[in-house]
């Protein structure tokens, strides 16, 4: 019996789906996810402010606000965030307090409540509590307000190297305060931890604060 | 189209120059103010000031029915202390075809003793007076940052 002509060529092999690359190439794609996702949570946070590496306990006060004394002991537990100013500020100072604010709005809701934001006033002069508790409430309801006697104040400001002093402004505005426009935020465990420098916007707070608050 | 003549485009020359002074060289935008706390003797209003004309000018006065009093101030940050002064007597200089921005942090207009609630949404007056423009008034927004 003779052979039928049979072509020689091997049947053309249809254009296989690429399942095989994919089955190759998805677990490749997601390891490689994994590994930069990893990758990414390994590496030490970027700071916004400066850090302080040592534990350094911050020193406790105890000033006045509207609703009663406030000691930063109180709040062992949560973050503190420190700030000095003074509410004839127009620019500066709401500016943070807005930024700080908006941190918070940031975070979750958990977080959040772990975050206490105390408004040192560096011009007790002018700042009564009941005038420091409106002002910094309008901000948020969780802020704190603070002041005291001028020996207090600057026995607080000292033990945290926080320099103000009043400055001339002009006829309409009185004197106007200079002062280190820091967020200084204390830890759970009360210590000072960093230092955000003015400028830092809320987005940048706002990784800081839920870095240390993991 | 016929071609003016040379003494009617010296004539709109001449009409167009006598316009300085009405602030039309001057164009500020995006002012604005941040909602201050009622309790808040003062605010802050910020801008971006143009000068669109060919020689500089200075800001030298505002003012605002809004503010019992409106100066320029300057905030300004050494070795992370900051502090804040009234502009000086010349006001705030423009250079021809340049521009400054009053932004937090900055150069800001001080609205001092504050005459009303700055509330999100409120638009307030200011006028400021330049000294090669004259009288410019603008519509200040009350906004969050």
């Amino acid at each position: 019996m003779t052979e039928s002509p049979i072509s020689e060529e091997p049947a053309p092999s249809r254009p296989r789906f690429p399942w095989q690359y994919a089955l190759v190439a998805v677990p490749l794609v997601i390891a490689g996810l994994v590994f930069w996702w990893g990758y990414n949570r390994a590496q030490p946070h970027q700071f916004s402010g400066a850090v302080i590496q040592s534990p350094t306990a911050a020193p406790d006060f105890t000033l006045s606000s509207d609703t009663g004394p406030v000691s930063l002991s109180d709040y062992r537990g949560k973050l503190v965030a420190l700030y000095f100013g003074y509410t004839f500020c127009p620019d500066i100072c709401p500016t943070t307090l807005q930024d700080v604010a908006d941190a918070i709005e940031i975070l979750d809701d958990g977080d959040a409540t772990d975050v206490q934001l105390i408004f040192v006033t560096v011009d007790p002069a002018r700042d009564t509590a009941e005038r420091l508790g409106e002002y910094v409430r309008h901000f948020d309801e969780s802020f704190l307000g603070v002041t005291g006697t001028e020996e207090e104040i600057g026995s607080v400001a000292t033990l945290y190297g926080i320099y103000y002093r009043a400055g001339e402004g002009s006829e309409a505005t009185g004197y106007l305060m200079e002062h280190t426009a820091t967020l200084l935020v204390i830890d759970r465990e009360g210590n000072l931890k960093e230092v955000i420098p003015f400028g830092v916007d809320s987005d940048g707070i706002a990784a800081d604060l839920e870095y240390m608050l993991r | 189209m016929r071609r003016m003549s040379a003494c009617t485009s010296a004539a709109l020359l001449l009409l167009l120059a006598a316009g300085c002074g009405d602030g039309s060289d001057i164009e500020v935008s995006g002012a604005w103010g941040r909602p201050v706390p009622a309790v808040a003797a003062n605010g802050a209003f910020y801008m971006v000031i143009s000068n669109k004309a060919d020689t500089s000018d200075q800001l030298e006065r505002v003012s605002s029915a809004a503010c019992g009093a409106a100066e320029l101030h300057e905030s300004m940050m050494t070795d992370g202390v900051m502090s804040m002064s009234p502009v000086g007597a010349g006001g705030i200089e423009i250079r021809a075809g340049s521009e400054v921005v009053l932004e937090a942090g900055g150069l800001h207009v001080m609205c001092i003793d504050k005459q009303v609630d700055f509330v999100v949404g409120e638009t307030y007056e200011l006028t400021l007076e330049f000294a090669e423009a004259g009288s410019v008034v603008v519509d200040v927004e009350i906004r969050e940052g």
